[in-house]
């Protein structure tokens, strides 16, 4: 759901850019003060297999694909909604720079789509639902798709301020779409989120394991 | 448990691979915003399959615009996938090296300032 420089006029991607590199400076704070070193290969790695992961389009029928965002794994696993805007800002702009995948004046709203809407929501989803069903992949599954589909009813809501699509049907092909790729999202999500808890439990954040998981590592 | 090196090793092998499968197997579709422009300009059906001239048309006055080096994760049509495979590697290494050197500057910046500094 990258958003190009063609769908939205500069100005208002301009004031995406400003609300976005609020949340971007508030990432790097939390980067700077709660990423501890030992985390960092994690951090590194999450960052190349988002890019790979964004990278490949899957088929979701009706003519359509799709690519995963990641926003929920990156912000369930280290354990912040701030570590899904960290990540997915970098991601971003290797893409938007070296790549042409999402616009330059666009990138404001993608950082904001994707990282910031795409990492809270993800990241207090899976919290409440946790709390909530005590199942780490019942949670995530839902944490995830819901970090899909609603930045791209976000994405579809700018699109219609900036005149690009029509908001009924923007919001309804958006939603349907991005409610099928939302699916293969959790899916993704609730792997991944076990493969790092078994070869690296040490570096998950505590909210994800459960509760008498202290013995597993 | 596996140590750093191998998590580090593991994980961009992993990484990669998927990028590498992806060349060869991503769905040439376009994405969820791509079939809705194309919907919206009457080229394509909600749940209909995508004509293959499909093309979106943009209005670009008052847009900015901009060639990336590397548009589409190709090196252009000669190299064909070849490129698309340096591309997607080169982009992950990228993003790796970028996320290391981002969280090493802000630990560096960080020593630097006392706790009330400017991050």
């Amino acid at each position: 759901m990258h958003i190009p420089d063609a769908f939205i006029p500069i100005w208002q991607g301009a004031i995406y850019w400003i609300i976005a590199l609020v949340f971007v400076y508030l990432s790097l704070r939390w980067a700077k003060n709660e990423l501890n070193e030992e985390k960092l290969p994690l951090v590194a790695v999450l960052a190349a297999g988002i890019f790979a992961l964004q990278s490949f389009n899957l088929p979701v029928s009706m003519g359509t694909s799709g690519h995963l965002v990641g926003g929920a794994l990156v912000a369930i696993v280290l354990g912040s909604p701030f570590a899904a805007v960290f990540i997915l800002t970098l991601v971003l702009i290797v893409q938007g720079i070296m790549f042409g995948d999402g616009g330059i004046t666009t990138m404001g709203a993608n950082i904001l789509n994707m990282g910031v809407v795409g990492g809270f929501v993800g990241f207090y989803s899976f919290k409440g639902l946790k709390a909530a069903t005590g199942s780490m992949p019942v949670s995530a599954f839902i944490a995830a798709w819901l970090a899909c589909f609603i930045p791209a009813i976000c994405a579809s809501v700018e699109l219609w301020l900036a005149g690009t699509f029509p908001l009924e049907m923007g919001m309804i092909a958006m939603g349907l779409y991005h409610a099928v790729i939302g699916v293969i999202e959790g899916v993704i999500t609730v792997g991944a989120i076990y493969l790092i808890m078994n070869v690296r439990p040490d570096m998950v954040d505590q909210g994800v394991l459960p509760a008498k998981a202290g013995a597993v590592a | 448990m596996i140590d750093n090196k191998t998590l580090v090793i593991g994980g961009l092998v992993i990484a990669i691979l998927i990028g590498v499968v992806a060349v060869f197997l991503a769905s040439g579709d376009p994405d969820g915003m791509e079939s809705t422009a194309l919907i919206i300009q009457g080229q394509k059906s909600l749940i209909g399959p995508t004509p293959p001239d499909a093309e979106i048309q943009e209005n670009l006055e008052g847009k900015f615009a901009y060639s990336a080096p590397m548009p589409d994760y190709s090196l252009g049509e000669g190299l064909g996938s070849t490129g698309g495979i340096l591309a997607i590697v080169g982009g992950t290494v990228l993003a790796f090296l970028v996320a290391i050197g981002l969280v090493y500057a802000l630990k560096i910046a960080g020593k630097k300032n006392p706790p009330d500094g400017i991050l």
